[in-house]
């Protein structure tokens, strides 16, 4: 099969509402994204920016698809690693549905080519990333050990 | 080819905690559908893991223990007859601390290709690790996941 993709799925106790809403506004992605945040309007045809602390890029793209709060789709880029850079453009979707009085999460990120480094990468982080927001929204606290394990 | 599923979690809790989660019924029975695992949890010991009303679920034995760190069963689905004719599977839960948090890794494989078992418990896993989470930070498991599915 061609191509490389990653797919995790999480459930967490709150709506999809509240979920789209710490996924797109950057005073909740810093809490729970290793200090990161995004930048775009999140509208289709928007330009997307993945960014550090300190400014740097670590990806960009474009909102493919945007229909708040059920699914959104990036087209992925990354701007940190040339290796990476070089392997093009990654997709990456996220899908949200109520389960009872929880919101099913599936982020699939892929990418038409084989055994991507990118997809690789990103398999280390998307795990980290979801368990802390998934601490934040139900508990308040995201996973501050986690957080400054990455940024050392 | 065999088929294998991964999935990794951080929850925030001791190892020791999430192996008695992992193990103990007056956890399972609160966020794993109700059911309960009936093991010596020593090395050779048989596994079953039963359904509320008593029905034998899954078999298994343990095959390698070092709580709270690892921990390596054979897993046979008894509830499904053609998830039972692909034969048994191995689970294996690996921990490790990290700061307040614990890093849990699931890992399912089966030695046949195009596992149905697997496709089914790739469904089933993070929604069972989910409430597990749930539970330990908040005290709640997920409700939708806390009891035996209806007609099961």
């Amino acid at each position: 099969m061609a191509g490389s993709a990653f797919v995790y799925v999480t459930y967490i106790r709150t709506t999809p509402e509240k979920l789209w809403q710490a996924l797109t506004t950057p005073e909740f992605q810093r809490k729970f994204w290793f200090g990161m945040h995004q930048d775009s309007d999140f509208r289709k045809g928007s330009p997307w920016r993945l960014v550090f602390e300190d400014g740097r890029v670590a990806d960009d793209g474009e909102v493919l698809e945007a229909d708040p709060p059920n699914r959104l789709v990036l087209k992925w880029r990354n701007r940190l690693r040339p290796e990476l850079t070089e392997e093009g453009d990654a997709r990456c979707e996220m899908a949200l549905e109520t389960v009872g009085d929880a919101t099913r999460l599936t982020i699939t990120h892929s990418i038409p080519r084989d055994n991507s480094q990118l997809i690789e990468a990103v398999s280390g982080g998307w795990p980290k990333i979801l368990a802390s927001l998934k601490s934040l929204l139900e508990t308040g606290e995201a996973l501050d050990s986690i957080h400054s394990r990455v940024k050392a | 080819m065999s088929t294998q599923f991964v999935y990794v979690t951080y929850i925030r809790a001791t190892p020791e905690k999430v192996f008695d989660a992992l193990t103990k019924p007056e956890f399972t029975t609160r966020y794993w559908a109700g059911t309960t695992q009936r093991s010596d949890w020593t090395k050779g010991a048989t596994l079953g893991v039963h359904a509320p009303d008593g029905r034998l679920w899954d078999s298994g034995a343990v095959l390698e223990i070092d709580p709270p760190r690892k921990l390596v069963m054979r897993w046979l689905n008894e509830g499904l007859a053609e998830l039972k004719a692909e034969g048994p599977t191995i689970v294996t839960y690996e921990l490790e601390q990290q700061g307040s948090v614990t890093k849990l890794t699931l890992t399912q494989t089966s030695p046949v290709a195009d596992s149905k078992v697997i496709g089914m418990m790739s469904q089933g896993w993070p929604a069972v690790l989910a409430g597990l989470k749930s539970l330990l930070e908040t005290g709640e498991p997920i409700a939708e996941f806390a009891e035996w599915p209806d007609g099961m």
